[in-house]
């Protein structure tokens, strides 16, 4: 027992204490088995899970090493149950494999015979295998790689995935570094992923996540699908290639609503890929269109379930899929795994933010107190229509204008979910509105002449919350959001965490109305960042004059 | 002469330090004080003290002492010694057999026969050891004494043989068929020249009777001729008298044919030094992490467990015991699962941390102040009781987790589970389900083969001194068969009891990762306070501080003190589980503070004061903005009011001595409340001139908390107390006693009812008639010659052959037994 900075407990999460001389040390060592899970100021905490230590055994690591770290770094002495457990899962990895046969193909094979035998009876997994080859050799339909790694994985015997990549068709990429270098952590996260092959990288908003697609084609050199969420983003993308590769102009194509091209770099949005026509979904043929080499997924937490499932048969291509905040409501976050792959790279968002390459973010929860009359109506209102009476409370408005007004001069954005209330805003403030009716080439020009210092104030709906590079941003304010959505929340964050030329903080403001549902949620959204180590401060509405 | 005789002459003859000994390995002879050698000679050979005695032997001694049994006759004087006895025992020798014969005398379960030639077992041992000792059955000449059935049927199968032309004499009576059939199976090479013509699966037939002398067979008193064409196994046997029976349902192989079959022994098997078993090997950090984790988590949860048992004492099911319901409960708020709650639970209540309150039936904290111990003091108290408890915990915890099926896949990289884990334990031998603290959870044998597996545990530790890094895991099938081997009379007592006590010295840090520990070893050793060193070093002293995070959480980096903690848990939800624990705080937490008298300042304060950092600014809001808008409606408690719109009457009526006990109290303009009842009241006002209206209100009742349960007194841990070796100074004292006594003074002593007893057996056994004196009901002694029949239950049936009646004498009535000199008075028949 040493006096290390780990508290391992025994419900399976790990404490690190951040302050401890030996946590950078630590963190490292445990980062490769376990998922960070919270990083508050002084102690963060990282969960073991299955997933989790199956993946570090798919990235060399066994039960042995794993031990061994927590046994140096514990403070205390590690639960011996949970020693027993690590090492039983991990030996639970490779028990099968999926390996390339010259003669039958794609085959499951294992060396523990009754392992197999339980697997090929399971119910769901029987129509994905062929004929038995031998006592030890099933022969696996290509299309069900996906589906059945998947599934071997839900029921505890993860497969070792030894049957490689396809090559794809060659197309040299460079990356044009002349002003601009790959940072640290963008170099790790690329090399990661591609030692691992195939795989997620989490990087806070703003810390140039583009810039790891772009290496990762640089690595690759082969044809890439781009997914992307929307035209808007799909226009970056392009631009931002242009800017950072050797790619020109024609070898970029977008397939959008608007546009269908398919070039050696394709870059599609998820909703013309998802679009359904007569039961059909009629451009899912783009994904067989070219031998792409590799799929870049922006913004993976957002994934759609068809997508998913159409993601389930790509399992010969390299996959990489890009984040800032791999939470999803509905909790899918193991299926994005399963299918894209392990996680290659996470940081916590204040690591990043201490190597100076985010802005330091203040956040601070405005309360108001809703005047009398609309208490009397949300006390009144039906259950579905209350979060709407709080969330729009006329009190914000005059909260927003008082902050603008303390804000003047810097870049700043009103955020909300309810266009009446955002039209009424934009009124007081005589500020442009982006929502969704507006056009793509409307809200290009807006954000160029926001981004140039034309503007000042641009209040946006929720089309603006992911994706949408602002880098001169430095005040939000969020005057209602989609409930307790927690990935949402962390992504408005995100579009003022761009480094500002002067070094300044970006300050996010999110109103809330004391005492309502609106309370709760805000609490609920918080979670995130909260984890991240992003400390909200909580003013009242009337002290913000004083603050401001 | 009777053994008792013998053996209180060999009593007093022997030394001081022979005798010291003897007591030391046989403490109940002197528990009470005996009055002198007769009477401690007496007791050696009462049936239960011989019992107990054979429980303490080992498997070569348990042999050799067999063996003598069966190859001596106390009665014709048939002693044994070790020469005679090595033939019978396979891979023995001499001088083993001479050095556990000389303990085994040491130890006076055997005696020197008067004339020197050998030793004899003590008589009781026969009642003691049983039917068939070391798995041999009855002899023919046995089987027809006693067995009414076997007589004819033997004679018939003799005769029947004879005429076959077997080679069998001839007889006429039931006990001359015996001696011919014991003669003819033991002439040399017969019985495998008879074997070797029989059907084919005899053998093996046979080969089942080694274990136990006993088997059943349908029809077994069929007719069978030896000249039959094509027999069954067992008809072919029978037809031989190869197989005895004794009722229509059962056979017995007779120990003549038996030893034959054993290669003319009697033991096959003889190891004189236990074997030694392949053990699998842990790492000694391993091992030490397991254990102080599972001290660590045990003191936290045992703490966990008494705090919620505070606030709700747990309640009783009628059949005893605490319901499956309460005990979810209680597994629910600890966050485990109900199998540890359930150990947690029992071992709270043998340590006498809780106690049944009799008056509402509900386990409850006792005040013992364990909770304000130091940590390593906490556990010498839980692990004293454990020792001495005469529960098996485990017996209560296997339901909870019967349905919970262990892991399957063998655990790599050298760690092992206490094999306990892995062996599902059938239910309580199939008594259905145990409740938690329920009665039937009592084993009063519990200590003794707990300090029995300890030993054994350290013996095996201490013979695997190979590599000093690596420690041996001692699995339950290794200390099985070594307990099998150092006690076989206790071996099959533990065989459903140790998988539960592997569980609960691991719970409490005596094995780690399967493995004996520094800790373990002291307990062992008999002085579980040697472990205390260990402990205090390893667990760390209790922290003051915690660290506050903007998240609203407080974590505590290790253990907190449990002042700190029971602040803390009012502040905030607890999570997690582990050596840190993680306090959430929420409104409704800070609320339950207020509602407890708590305000703002003195939270942040608190707070402020075992913080290593600042308050963050988010908490503090919490705190501050919860405590402004706490208590924007009051609830109290008010018997009565009084009502006026004239609020300077109001005013002074609170003034009024007089008034003074009615409590009142302005809650309003013109309202005042009392705390004595209306009608109380009413009379109050009147005696001072007002003249009250009386009106009822109706208003809900305010419930007031209960007050906290009364705690019971403890005294502390319960100790052990019986089983062990006496102290030198009462084997002192017991010595000194035993030599100011003559040697040999039966009459009137503890010694003489045994010596009649004796009489009575050994009459039973040689059938042979007593002299024996009688007092009636009335007080008058009476002098008759009868055959006693039978001795049980405190009652002699005798034989009165001047009267021919049967008739049954209680003990207490008999005042003198000795042998009829008369050389076979009448022969009983029956």
């Amino acid at each position: 027992m040493t006096d290390g900075p780990l508290i391992v407990q025994s419900d399976k999460t790990i404490l690190l204490e951040v302050d401890h001389p030996l946590a950078t040390e630590a963190r490292h060592a445990i980062a490769a088995f376990a998922e960070l899970e919270r990083a508050p100021e002084h102690m963060h905490s990282y969960r073991l899970t299955p997933l989790g230590l199956w993946n570090a055994r798919a990235a060399g690591l066994d039960a042995e090493q794993v031990l061994d770290t927590l046994l140096k770094y514990s403070r205390f002495p590690v639960p011996h149950a949970l020693l027993i457990d690590v090492a039983e899962t991990m030996s639970r990895y490779g028990r099968l494999r999926l390996e390339k046969d010259p003669v039958h193909g794609l085959v499951l094979r294992t060396d523990d015979y009754p392992v197999l035998e339980e697997v090929i009876r399971a119910r769901k997994i029987e129509p994905l295998l062929g004929p038995r080859i031998d006592p030890m050799t099933v022969v696996v339909h290509a299309s069900a790689r996906g589906a059945l790694k998947q599934l071997l994985l839900k029921i505890g015997w993860p497969a070792e995935d030894l049957a490689g990549y396809v090559d794809g068709t060659p197309h040299p990429v460079a990356l044009l570094e002349e002003d601009w270098k790959l940072r640290p952590y963008q170099q790790l996260a690329v090399e990661n992923f591609w030692a691992g092959g195939s795989g997620v990288v989490v990087l806070p908003c703003g810390a140039g996540k583009t810039l790891v697609g772009a290496a990762a084609m640089a690595f690759s050199g082969t044809t890439t699908l781009i997914l992307v969420t929307n035209t808007v983003s799909a226009r970056q993308w392009k631009e931002e290639l242009l800017k950072r590769t050797s790619l020109t102009e024609a070898e970029i194509g977008e397939y959008s609503g608007a546009v269908k091209e398919v070039r050696p770099v394709t870059i599609a949005t998820y909703q013309v890929l998802t679009m359904r026509r007569g039961g059909l979904y009629p451009h899912l043929e783009l994904l067989d269109a070219n031998n792409w080499g590799l799929i870049i997924y922006d913004e993976v937490h957002l994934l759609p379930a068809p997508i998913f499932r159409m993601t389930a048969d790509l399992q010969a291509r390299r996959r990489l899929g890009l984040t800032a905040t791999l939470v999803r409501e509905d909790g899918r976050e193991g299926e994005v795994f399963s299918l894209i792959g392990p996680k290659r790279y996470d940081a916590p968002w204040k690591d990043i933010e201490a190597q100076g390459y985010i802005a330091p973010a203040d956040c601070v929860e405005v309360r108001v107190d809703l005047p009398r009359d609309e208490r009397m109506a949300y006390a009144m209102a039906d259950d579905a229509d209350k979060y709407r009476l709080c969330a729009t409370s006329e009190t914000k408005t005059a909260v927003v204008e008082r902050l603008v007004k303390a804000h003047q001069g810097e870049q700043l954005l009103v955020i909300g979910q309810y266009i009446d209330q955002l039209d009424e805003i934009a009124e007081r403030l005589d500020a442009p509105v982006i929502k969704g009716e507006t056009s793509v080439k409307e809200r290009q020009r807006l954000f160029g002449e926001f981004r140039n210092g034309t503007i000042h104030t641009l209040v946006v709906s929720k089309v603006a919350n992911f994706s949408i590079d602002l880098p001169e941003a430095s005040v939000a304010i969020q005057v209602s959001g989609s409930f307790g959505s927690r990935q949402e929340e962390a992504q408005r964050l995100g579009r003022l965490l761009r480094p500002k030329a002067d070094g300044r903080s970006a300050r996010f403001y999110t109103l809330v109305a004391r005492d309502t549902l609106d309370q709760d949620f805000a609490a609920k959204r918080q979670r995130f960042l909260a984890e991240q180590g992003y400390a909200y401060r909580i003013l009242d509405a009337k002290d913000i004059a004083t603050t401001g | 002469m009777s053994s008792i005789r013998i053996l209180t002459t060999e009593l007093a003859a022997r030394s001081d330090n022979s005798l010291r000994s003897l007591l030391a390995a046989r403490p109940d002879l002197i528990s009470p004080p005996v009055p002198d050698f007769a009477a401690l000679a007496a007791r050696a050979c009462a049936r239960v003290s011989v019992a107990r005695a054979l429980d303490h032997l080992s498997q070569p001694q348990m042999q050799v002492l067999e063996v003598l049994h069966l190859s001596t006759n106390e009665d014709l004087g048939q002693s044994a010694s070790a020469g005679s006895l090595k033939p019978l025992i396979a891979g023995s020798t001499t001088a083993v057999i001479e050095a556990i014969l000389e303990d085994l005398h040491a130890r006076a379960l055997v005696y020197r026969a008067p004339d020197g030639s050998g030793f004899l077992a003590v008589s009781s041992l026969k009642d003691v050891i049983g039917l068939h000792p070391a798995g041999l059955g009855r002899s023919y000449p046995e089987l027809v004494r006693t067995q009414p059935l076997v007589g004819a049927r033997l004679l018939q199968t003799v005769q029947a043989l004879h005429r076959f032309g077997a080679g069998v004499e001839s007889a006429s009576t039931a006990l001359e068929a015996a001696l011919a059939m014991q003669s003819w199976v033991s002439a040399p090479g017969l019985l495998e020249q008879l074997l070797a013509a029989a059907p084919e699966t005899t053998a093996g037939m046979l080969s089942r009777f080694s274990a136990g002398a006993m088997g059943a067979v349908e029809n077994a008193q069929r007719t069978v001729r030896p000249e039959a064409a094509d027999p069954t196994p067992v008809d072919w046997l029978l037809a031989r008298g190869l197989l005895i029976p004794l009722d229509n349902e059962h056979v017995e192989l007779p120990s003549d044919v038996a030893i034959v079959l054993r290669g003319r022994v009697i033991i096959q098997e003889f190891t004189a030094n236990p074997p030694a078993p392949k053990l699998q090997r842990t790492s000694a950090s391993l091992r030490t992490n397991a254990a102080l984790g599972a001290i660590a988590e045990l003191l936290r949860l045992e703490t966990e467990l008494l705090s919620q048992i505070r606030n709700t004492p747990l309640s009783t099911l009628r059949a005893g015991g605490v319901g499956v319901r309460e005990v979810r409960r209680l597994a629910d708020a600890l966050r485990v699962d109900t199998e540890l709650t359930t150990q947690l639970l029992e071992l709270a209540a043998l340590s006498s941390l809780l106690v049944l309150d009799v008056d509402t039936s509900r386990w409850q904290l006792s005040q013992t102040g364990w909770q304000q111990l130091p940590r390593e003091q906490q556990w010498l108290w839980l692990a004293t009781s454990w020792l001495a408890a005469d529960r098996a915990p485990s017996l209560a915890a296997q339901w909870a987790s019967r349905n919970s099926s262990p892991s399957a896949p063998s655990s790599p990289a050298g760690l092992s589970r206490s094999s306990a884990t892995s062996s599902p334990s059938g239910t309580a031998g199939g008594t259905g389900p145990v409740n938690a603290l329920a009665a039937e959870a009592h084993r009063p044998d519990a200590p003794v083969l707990r300090q029995q597996t300890l030993s054994i545990m350290a013996e095996l530790s201490a013979e695997d001194t190979s590599n000093p890094d690596t420690v041996p895991v001692l699995d339950e099938a290794a200390i099985l068969s070594r307990f099998q081997w150092r006690r076989p009379r206790l071996a099959r007592r533990l065989r459903r009891l140790l998988a539960g006590f592997l569980r609960e010295a691991e719970l409490l840090g005596m094995t780690g990762s399967g493995s004996l520990t520094v800790v373990g070893r002291a307990v062992a050793a008999g002085t579980p306070e040697e472990a205390l060193d260990v402990l205090r070093k390893a667990l760390p002293q209790p922290l003051t501080h915690v660290l506050l995070q903007a998240d609203l959480t407080a974590v505590a980096p290790g253990y907190l003190s449990p002042e700190l903690t029971a602040e803390l848990s009012l502040l905030a939800e607890a999570e997690g589980q582990g050596p840190a624990t993680i306090y959430r705080f929420s409104p409704a937490s800070i609320r339950r503070a207020l509602d407890a008298g708590q305000d703002a300042v003195r939270i942040l304060d608190f707070l402020g004061r075992h913080s290593a950092t600042d308050i963050p600014q988010p908490l503090r809001y919490l705190v501050e903005d919860t405590a402004a808008r706490h208590g924007k409606l009051r609830v109290g408690r008010a018997v009565s009011y009084v009502q006026s719109e004239d609020d300077g009457m109001l005013r002074e009526l609170t003034q009024l001595p007089a008034l003074k006990h009615l409590g009142l109290v302005p809650l309003a303009p013109t309202v005042l409340i009392s705390r004595v009842g209306s009608r109380e009241l009413a009379a109050a006002l009147r005696s001072v001139g007002m003249s009250p209206a009386h009106t009822e209100a109706d208003g809900g009742v305010v419930k007031v908390p209960k007050p906290s349960p009364s705690v019971v007194r403890s005294a502390g841990p319960a100790r052990r107390t019986g089983g062990e070796a006496p102290a030198e100074a009462e084997i002192a004292a017991q010595l000194a006693a035993l030599r100011s006594k003559p040697s040999w003074a039966p009459s009137g002593t503890e010694a003489a009812p045994q010596l009649g007893l004796e009489i009575l057996r050994q009459a039973i056994r040689l059938k042979k008639s007593v002299n024996i004196s009688i007092v009636d009901s009335n007080g008058n002694h009476d002098q008759q010659v009868l055959v006693p029949l039978s001795v049980t239950g405190g009652r002699v049936r005798v034989y009165d052959p001047e009267r021919e009646i049967e008739r049954v004498v209680s003990i207490h009535r008999v005042m003198d037994v000795e042998l009829a000199d008369l050389p076979d008075g009448k022969r009983v028949t029956q």
